[in-house]
């Protein structure tokens, strides 16, 4: 089935096109590779996706009904998890509040209502402890390291159970060793039924755990095909437009 | 062992400390000092400045400034007094003689709406604080100055004025020790108590130090920054009023400058209290401590008969050094946070 079909979809700033008329869609279960090289509108479209953005023109359907995100709320209801480049973490606060960070459990209602701090700590070590990290509820996010921060961002993508999961450069930022964690959670994400778009610069990253690959250029998408049917070389063409169309 | 925590924990917690030795200090400098009649005095002080550092607390976590609260505080005593004056009173009032209970409500619905004004005009017209803040700090004092064309304001003697200084004015019990504990004492004690529950376990004091931390990831979380930066501001409006009431009580007859520089103070018991300029940290509790600190200063040094001229001396100093703090404690917390991140590395 598809979670989230995008057809027709532009967005322009002014005189901008930052995308025209882009189609993408995605099964449950498949993982998707986004590529392009920097100004190709993959943030764009991420931003359309998550909600910050609304398109020009053109439409989403989830699950096969017509909806449109107006914030980011918005598409967190529709089941869209998003984990951002720069991981949206709050320094000054610590690793369960920046989980529930705009979702908070209270117990009690609007101005009389009251946070249940324990209940939100004891959920997130057990976020932490299934994506096998060593991150304690209560530490501060400005004391950990890269690895740590992406699993606080990740364990938000967690709370509830997301039909897509979007990574945007997840890889960017962390150290070597960590990457092949950070593959192998996606891997976790696609067998447990979700589906996944990593957006990404590695090649590598993308031929190691997507099942496909749509690729952007100046706004328009020029390819989108089953890894098996592709290889390193012709993405890389086509992102550099050494290839005008796969 | 030296390590960058314990020593953070001691300037978070400096200010107990400084208390307690500028306290002992005074005692010995001042007879008069260690009386209850002055103990009392400096926590009556304390009650006002108490209120307005609230409410910068919250403008400030949330990584905001607002330096228009003292102009607030003067314009509320001031339009509080003036609607309750009966007619033809020679106080320059306005001879509504209005109920004083609908008086203190209009005069902190005043304190909401110039909040409002302010929070839309740094949200919606997307101004920066510092000036839309100074410029209403300016409007403000100018109106209450161009409307009582500077002559003050007095509405005692009058039935309706024993409500409406009740709060500033009235003694609540006394207590051995610290002599008479006004109402406004307990008032701000209850105030800080509430806005230390917001902060610590209401969703709206997480969403402001969220925003004060990081006002991308806010807004990409879903929370709704600008709505609650104008629902800061109105807080700090409000409570602006309420200091200005409680002001009103205090003081005989409202000039049109009252409340003129206390901002500097306002900043300098945040700042002290451990509340950081760049948003996102601060405790009620230390704020408390803060305020505490400044007006134990402010009484100590008038009853070592101090000058006018050298007070403010002082009172700079101490902003400069708080100041001063702040900027060590930043950058300790980034000495730190490397030190342990790369430890887990």
């Amino acid at each position: 089935m598809k979670i989230l079909e995008l057809k027709n979809i532009s967005k322009s700033f002014g005189a901008i096109h930052a995308l025209e008329n882009v189609d993408l869609d995605i099964s449950q279960g498949e993982a998707l590779g986004l590529m392009g090289d920097n100004g190709a509108g993959k943030s764009t479209l991420m931003k359309i996706v998550a909600g910050n953005f609304s398109p020009t023109n053109g439409e989403i359907f989830v699950e096969g009904k017509k909806t449109s995100f107006s914030n980011p709320l918005d598409s967190r209801n529709h089941g869209i998890e998003i984990v951002y480049q720069d991981l949206k973490l709050c320094n000054n606060l610590t690793a369960s509040a920046n989980v529930f960070l705009g979702r908070e459990i209270n117990s009690g209602f609007g101005f009389f209502s009251r946070l249940k701090h324990t209940a939100m700590n004891d959920r997130a070590a057990e976020l932490f402890g299934e994506l096998k990290s060593e991150t304690r509820p209560n530490d501060l996010v400005e004391r950990m390291s890269g690895g740590q921060r992406q699993a606080v961002a990740l364990a938000r993508t967690r709370l509830s159970d997301p039909k897509l999961v979007l990574l945007d450069e997840p890889t960017a930022a962390i150290s070597i060793r960590q990457v092949a964690g950070v593959l192998t959670r996606i891997k976790q994400l696609k067998e447990t039924g979700h589906a996944v778009i990593l957006v990404s610069h590695r090649m590598l990253d993308v031929f190691e755990c997507c099942d496909r690959v749509a690729v952007l250029r100046r706004g328009n998408k020029i390819a989108d095909k089953p890894i098996a049917k592709t290889s390193p070389e012709e993405v890389t063409g086509l992102i550099t437009g050494a290839l005008e169309t796969a | 062992m030296f390590s960058y925590n314990r020593l953070l924990f001691l300037i978070d917690h400096l200010i107990w400390g400084i208390l307690i030795v500028v306290f002992v200090f005074f005692i010995f400098q001042s007879e008069h000092f260690l009386t209850e009649r002055n103990i009392s005095n400096i926590l009556a002080a304390a009650a006002v400045l108490g209120v307005l550092v609230a409410g910068q607390t919250f403008v400030l976590i949330s990584g905001n400034f607002d330096l228009s609260t003292e102009s607030t505080l003067g314009l509320a005593a001031l339009v509080g007094v003036w609607l309750i004056v009966p007619a033809g009173t020679p106080t320059n009032g306005g001879g509504i003689f209005m109920n004083p209970y609908l008086s203190i409500i209009l005069t902190l619905s005043m304190g909401a709406l110039i909040g409002y004004a302010i929070g839309c005009l740094i949200t919606v017209g997307n101004m920066h604080n510092f000036i839309v803040t100074l410029a209403a700090l300016l409007i403000i004092r100018g109106l209450m100055l161009a409307f009582t064309e500077g002559a003050p304001v007095s509405g005692f003697n009058n039935p309706s004025a024993d409500v409406f200084y009740w709060l500033g004015h009235e003694k609540a019990f006394k207590v051995p020790g610290f002599g008479n504990i006004f109402v406004a004492v307990l008032a701000t004690g209850l105030i800080y108590f509430i806005c230390h529950l917001i902060l610590k376990h209401h969703k709206f004091g997480r969403e402001l130090y969220a925003i004060g931390g990081n006002r991308d990831a806010a807004e990409a979380l879903g929370i709704n920054v600008n709505r609650r930066i104008r629902q800061v501001y109105m807080l700090s409006g409000i409570l602006a009023a309420l200091a200005g009431w409680m002001l009103a009580g205090r003081v005989v007859s409202i000039q049109p400058n009252l409340g003129e520089t206390f901002i500097f103070t306002v900043f300098a018991g945040a700042v002290i209290g451990g509340v950081s300029l760049q948003g996102g940290r601060g405790t009620m509790l230390g704020a408390l401590g803060g305020v505490l600190l400044l007006s134990t200063i402010d009484r100590g040094l008038n009853l070592m008969q101090v000058s006018v001229f050298w007070i403010k001396v002082i009172q700079g100093s101490i902003i400069l050094v708080a100041m001063l703090i702040d900027a060590q404690r930043v950058r300790l917390q980034e000495l730190s946070n490397i030190a342990t991140s790369e430890k887990k590395l």
